[in-house]
């Protein structure tokens, strides 16, 4: 393989963790969540692996997938049109007359077929609610210098309450590690929230795909539906499992608290460039004009995408394509995801409004900073 | 399978009225309105009106050009048959020739457009800021029974004599074609854009190309010699937007004129008729909480601190603090330093322009004022002063005056 590419192929899990943002992922899934104006969630996941040389990667779709398809296409904004390889998704039944998995082993189970006629070495899997721009070369290369078995991805930090709170109506897919330099110790399954830093996965692994399909194969027939739980915990003496510490910028999606505030935070310039400065993040191309700042309009602190046009005042932000402003409206501490129309002389503050919400004249609206009000998909305010 | 019209392109201009700003590219791929270049309107009024066939004939600086065309596929123009084309002059077994003309450009290309048996061919031109939609125009060629057509635009007697006029009779059939006269007989300026029927364009280019004394050009020849042999000619009055943008001044004036959707005509937000444009890839656009942004465009990727008035900025602009902009066009990735004052003025991709700077000047109340000009990837020194008729081809030092 030219070594501008590299020898590993990409799974991704769409819908992990769709039940901690209930309200959003009503009618898609939790990869298709709108994010930082103009991104869905799976755009940076995408974006990293091709950024990576990755370019042979299947997203693993559960339900919900409709705005998925759409955002993705045939993968061409993210160079994922290709003879070999490319973007493949992965519906449920793709093979198998089971019922929709409800695990990770189950999942890779239903594409068997599929990774034995890969031919990468490597496989690299992810889930999509992390935003993140892990160099994803750099961890391959350090999967192969440890000669691991399975290499997973941690950054360090607290375990939060919500975290916690999420994982109980969740999955197991949340661990945190004990290491001894980089190597895997042990395992603690949905931890407590903490106030010390542990080391917390990134759901992030990397092993060889002749492995992958050799354990799979085994834990399905035993019965087993959780790779963490059931493949690595319960291997930590026959595999070497190595945990590679990624330090960049993180945005971890596990509640609706989170996806408020992870927004808010990208209206800080030091963490726009952190997370965008590396390297692109593709998505998908809508065509919008430029925004329009009319005559008459104030704005501050505001995080907006192109397509919008602003006549009133907007303050701490974040504002997605084709959001319209009216005069006289003011829009203070909200996300306004695409399409949104503030009618002049409406106010709203702490909202998150979903796509194609009108908010009606001089119509008021507020939540509060812990409780900010959700508006949801096409409906009137 | 033959297309009833596919589209020929000019776009190989020089653009030497542009100076700095075509120093490095060709004139239809300057840049306009935000997140465009110029070749973005004709190529979407292409496909907004159904055409799926354009060649882009180009041969000044292409490589610009040709990167950001690439397969056509912003414009939905990568087509398995059809689709968009660049066609640079090229080497043939009897010799190779530069496009003398544009008819010779076109004639060169006849095997190109013969591959599509089009009926017509429609010919348009990269240096124009113009929503048209070119169905209408066929729809008054057809009915017209015309075999050549050409768009019109009204413009006031007293300018009338800077254009190629057409005369026409109560039926809009062209009767005599005057260019740049100094008497005009008409107000009816050429657009520039016409619709042959191929047949017989055809045979007026291999006529033309046959004749030695020929400059092979459209204006001066094809058109006049077809009006000697009293063929069926008419003038199609567009009411529309239209500006030629070939010098500095209609170029930001036009960019201007973007900002003003309902006063001038030029409506780029309309959803109807989109203008489609290579995206940038940057993240979203952010407006700090000292900054003010008025009556402006913003797009993505651009960082405002200071005062933005009355202004175009494409993507990745940063603007640091206390920097007021008014009445300027700044292109793509350039960086206005802190407390400069950039005015009345068009600042070409990548220039970075240091802190305190005075680009251009606002004219008088009243009075319209010169446009300065940075050409790309300059730099302006801490406190320079750039006057307003300036025209920057190379850096400009701390603390001088130009």
């Amino acid at each position: 393989m030219i070594s501008s590419n590299s020898d590993a192929l990409g799974i991704i899990f769409t819908n992990t963790y769709d039940s901690s943002v209930p309200e959003l992922t009503a009618r898609r899934s939790m990869a298709s969540l709108p994010f930082a104006a103009r991104y869905r969630l799976i755009d940076f996941i995408l974006s990293g692996m091709v950024n990576g040389g990755i370019d042979n990667v299947s997203l693993v779709v559960r339900e919900n997938y409709l705005s998925l398809l759409d955002h993705l296409g045939n993968g061409r904004e993210w160079d994922l049109t290709r003879k070999y390889g490319g973007l493949n998704i992965i519906p449920p039944f793709a093979n198998r007359g089971t019922s929709i998995y409800s695990g990770r082993v189950e999942a890779i189970n239903t594409i068997l077929n599929f990774l034995k006629d890969q031919k990468e070495k490597y496989v690299v899997i992810s889930d999509s609610n992390i935003v993140s721009n892990v160099d994803f070369k750099d961890v391959i290369r350090f999967h192969m210098e440890q000669n691991a078995d399975v290499t997973i991805v941690y950054k360090k930090g607290k375990v939060q309450v919500t975290d916690a709170q999420a994982i109980v109506e969740n999955h197991e897919n949340f661990f945190t590690m004990d290491l001894d330099g980089t190597k895997v110790k042990g395992f603690k399954i949905n931890p407590e929230a903490s106030k010390t830093e542990k080391n917390v996965s990134m759901n992030i692994y990397v092993m060889e795909r002749e492995l992958l399909i050799e354990e799979v194969t085994e834990a399905y027939r035993s019965g087993f539906l959780h790779f963490e739980r059931d493949v690595f915990a319960n291997n930590l003496d026959k595999y070497d499992i190595q945990a590679y510490e990624y330090t960049g910028y993180e945005a971890r999606i596990m509640s609706m608290k989170d996806y408020f505030e992870e927004n808010m935070r990208l209206l800080d310039e030091k963490n726009l460039d952190e997370l965008f400065g590396k390297s692109p993040m593709r998505t998908k191309v809508r065509d919008d004009a430029p925004t329009r700042y009319v005559r008459g309009c104030r704005v501050d602190n505001v995080l907006a995408a192109d397509g919008c046009v602003i006549e009133g005042q907007v303050e701490n932000s974040v504002l997605f394509r084709g959001v319209k402003v009216g005069k006289g409206a003011k829009v203070k501490n909200a996300i306004i995801m695409q399409d949104t129309v503030v009618r002049p002389g409406a106010e709203v503050s702490y909202v998150i409004t979903d796509k194609n919400v009108t908010i009606g004249d001089n119509k008021q609206l507020a939540g509060t900073e812990s409780f900010p009000v959700y508006v949801a998909k096409g409906k009137t305010v | 399978m033959a297309k009833e019209m596919i589209a020929m392109l000019l776009a190989g201009g020089q653009g030497s009225r542009l100076y700095a700003l075509t120093k490095n590219l060709a004139k239809p791929a300057v840049p306009f309105g935000g997140k465009y270049r110029i070749i973005d309107f004709p190529l979407s009024n292409c496909v907004n009106s159904g055409i799926d066939t354009v060649g882009i004939l180009t041969q000044y600086q292409p490589l610009v050009l040709n990167e950001y065309i690439g397969n056509g596929q912003p414009w939905d123009l990568d087509r398995l048959y059809g689709g968009v084309h660049v066609l640079p002059p090229y080497q043939k077994a009897e010799g190779s020739d530069w496009y003398k003309g544009t008819a010779n450009a076109i004639y060169q290309n006849i095997p190109f457009i013969e591959r599509y048996e089009p009926e017509y061919v429609i010919i348009l031109s990269g240096d124009q800021i113009c929503k048209q939609d070119y169905n209408d125009f066929l729809n008054f060629h057809k009915e017209k029974g015309a075999e050549f057509s050409v768009a019109v635009m009204e413009v006031p007697w007293e300018e009338a004599s800077r254009f190629g006029l057409m005369v026409t009779d109560e039926n809009a059939k062209i009767t005599e074609f005057q260019e740049k006269p100094k008497e005009p007989k008409s107000n009816l300026a050429s657009m520039g854009i016409y619709i042959f029927n191929w047949d017989v364009l055809k045979k007026y280019l291999e006529e033309d190309e046959a004749d030695p004394n020929s400059e092979n050009d459209f204006g001066n020849n094809i058109i006049p010699n077809m009006l000697r042999d009293g063929r069926k000619m008419y003038a199609y009055n567009f009411s529309g937007y239209w500006k030629d943008v070939g010098t500095i001044s209609s170029l930001w004036e036009a960019n201007m004129e973007v900002l003003d959707p309902d006063g001038s005509g030029l409506n780029i937000f309309d959803e109807n008729w989109k203008i489609y444009s290579r995206n940038s890839g940057k993240p979203g656009h952010r407006i700090d909480a000292e900054a003010t942004v008025e009556d402006s465009l913003v797009t993505d990727g651009c960082r405002i601190h200071g005062t933005v008035k009355h202004s175009i900025l494409f993507s990745g602009v940063s603007v640091e603090a206390g920097a007021v902009i008014q009445d300027a066009v700044i292109m793509g990735g350039a960086k206005i330093g802190k407390g400069a004052v950039v005015s009345h003025c068009i600042v070409a991709e990548n220039v970075v322009i240091g802190a305190g700077a005075e680009v251009g000047l606002m004219p008088e109340k009243g009075q319209t004022g010169g446009v300065a000009t940075i050409g790309s990837n300059l730099r302006i020194g801490a406190g320079a002063i750039v006057g307003p008729d300036a025209m920057v081809e190379c850096d400009v030092k701390e603390g001088t005056k130009i």
